[in-house]
């Protein structure tokens, strides 16, 4: 099962990343005498409203819903871990200052928190992805900064400073390898939200603009057809019905294999 | 070689804007002894009299809140850095839990590399025959160098623990209760690991322990604590079995005989 859900996860990032060969068409030319075509020989999988390849479309939008969602799941992952790696082994002061921020963060919805600062700093991808970030990267850097704390009192801790290892060496030699195993399995949960995160605001308008086609966009503009048409919001749904799936199902198995709790 | 000057420590609450006065409670209280060069110090008291933290100081983990540290004159605390680093190479450490004194992840070799790596440049050919070298001088094998801690056993692991406090020729080892996670058996063995370890690196050891005969087995000298002081002080461990100390009393006196009946015998 575990073995499936990574080949098709590796299979949509194959296809994300080879999009301009893959693609048949060019997902953003109008061709308005072939608009809301069924499927044919040269359009699999028809076009939508202006004319366009939705197989194109949606070929080059797991480009940005993934590119962009990992994007987001690597930045807030290592700005958490480092942040959280150290509040925990710092202590202190800093410590209650970085936890007393993570928790204001995590009491507001994150959806309501992004588009609080899409708000602010207007639409667009790039503001998406740092407001998805500066909310996602709590949940890492509280995670890691509590198993830094128990970590952080083992004895092979302390035998590794009296053997003269600095507290950089320990931090890279102990604790980063420590946290790693549970850190990944939480990320490959974090790696669905982010997806679905990114596809909700895109839905709103907030994330790509058009014609860029994206998954949560193309269910957006579907919106408008669909009783004549449902399925060219079926079709971007699908996909993210899919990738979320996976990721939860990778995730899931990750922590059992590793005996790691989740959020 | 080793000089304790009236250190005294105690655990607290820091205080904070929500605790303004902070409640502390001293464990350590005007503690002061010598170590000589190659001689065993046994340092006896039950849970709670301060052993592990005493030992804590020792090796530098802790700073005293008064009094001092000196490490063949020199003091533990005060010097900074690089010189703290060098004060420390010749002070190791072998822990009580031997499955926590070691990172799970890591190989022996690795474990027991840790701070060969940390003073000397070492090819990875030439660690890999100075560790292979400590573990058999621990009586293991240098083909368990691969393994790693969930493969051994509590002896093992102990054993390893040794070999790391070992590898870079200390001049001190302190020992926090390094047998009472074990069973008989390797008690004993370890115990002569230590004796025969001692005899061939001259090395000294600050024997912490609760186990009056483990600590008659192997010290030199003895001192018991007892609620955070240092009660008593002798250069001959036999001599504790008479003693009309309070604290020592009852350490000899919850010695388990080998037969119930010997009992009143030990007395």
């Amino acid at each position: 099962m575990i073995a499936v859900c990574a080949g098709v996860i590796l299979l949509f990032f194959l296809v994300a990343i080879f999009a301009p060969w893959i693609a048949p068409h060019d997902p953003v030319k109008v061709d308005l005498v072939h608009k809301l075509d069924g499927p044919s020989a040269q359009h699999w999988l028809g076009t939508d409203h202006l004319g366009r390849d939705n197989l194109s479309r949606l070929i080059y939008g797991a480009r940005v819903s993934l590119g962009f969602a990992f994007l987001i799941f690597l930045s807030s992952l290592v700005l958490g871990t480092l942040v959280g790696a150290l509040s925990g082994y710092v202590g202190g002061r800093l410590d209650n200052l970085i936890m007393r921020v993570c928790e204001g963060i995590m009491a507001f919805p994150n959806l309501v928190l992004v588009l609080g600062i899409v708000g602010i700093f207007g639409p667009g991808l790039m503001q998406v992805l740092l407001a998805l970030m500066m909310v996602q990267w709590v949940y890492y850097a509280r995670i890691c900064r509590n198993m830094v704390v128990s970590l952080k009192e083992r004895p092979f801790i302390a035998a590794a400073r009296v053997s003269g290892s600095s507290s950089w060496q320990i931090i890279r030699r102990h604790i980063i390898p420590n946290v790693q195993r549970p850190i990944v399995v939480m990320a490959t949960l974090e790696m669905g939200w982010a997806i679905m995160d990114i596809s909700a605001l895109s839905f709103l308008g907030l994330g790509i603009q058009p014609p860029n086609a994206e998954w949560g966009a193309m269910i957006h503009e579907g919106t408008s057809h669909i009783r004549s048409h449902p399925e060219l919001m079926i079709y971007p749904g699908i996909l993210i019905l899919i990738v979320v799936m996976t990721f939860n199902i990778v995730g899931e198995a990750l922590s059992e294999r590793y005996g790691v709790a989740k959020r | 070689m080793l000089q304790v000057q009236e250190v005294c420590y105690s655990y607290g609450n820091h205080r904070s804007w929500l605790r303004p006065r902070s409640e502390k409670t001293p464990v350590l209280k005007q503690v002061s002894f010598e170590l000589e060069r190659g001689c065993c110090l046994g340092l006896l008291g039950t849970s709670g009299a301060g052993k592990s933290t005493l030992g804590r100081t020792v090796l530098g983990l802790q700073k005293p809140d008064q009094g001092q540290v000196l490490f063949e004159g020199r003091d533990l605390y005060a010097a900074g850095g690089r010189i703290r680093k060098t004060l420390r190479r010749d002070i190791q450490v072998v822990f009580q839990d031997c499955h926590s004194s070691v990172n799970p992840l890591m190989t022996a070799d690795r474990i027991i590399g840790e701070p060969l790596r940390n003073y000397e440049r070492l090819s990875a050919r030439e660690s890999k025959r100075r560790t292979g070298e400590l573990l058999e001088q621990v009586g293991l094998s240098a083909d368990d160098g691969n393994k790693r801690p969930d493969q051994f056993s509590g002896g093992q692991l102990q054993r390893i623990n040794i070999a790391r406090a070992i590898a870079l020729r200390p001049k001190l080892i302190v020992l926090d209760e390094p047998v009472s996670s074990l069973d008989r058996v390797h008690q004993s063995l370890i115990l002569d690991l230590l004796a025969e370890l001692k005899a061939s690196l001259g090395v000294s050891y600050l024997f912490i322990t609760h186990d009056i005969q483990a600590a008659m087995m192997l010290c030199d000298r003895v001192a018991v604590m007892d609620r955070g002081e240092l009660v008593h002080l002798t250069d001959w461990p036999a001599s504790l079995w008479d003693c009309e100390q309070t604290a020592v009393k009852n350490l000899v006196e919850a010695v388990l005989p080998e037969h119930p009946g010997g009992r009143l015998a030990l007395l």
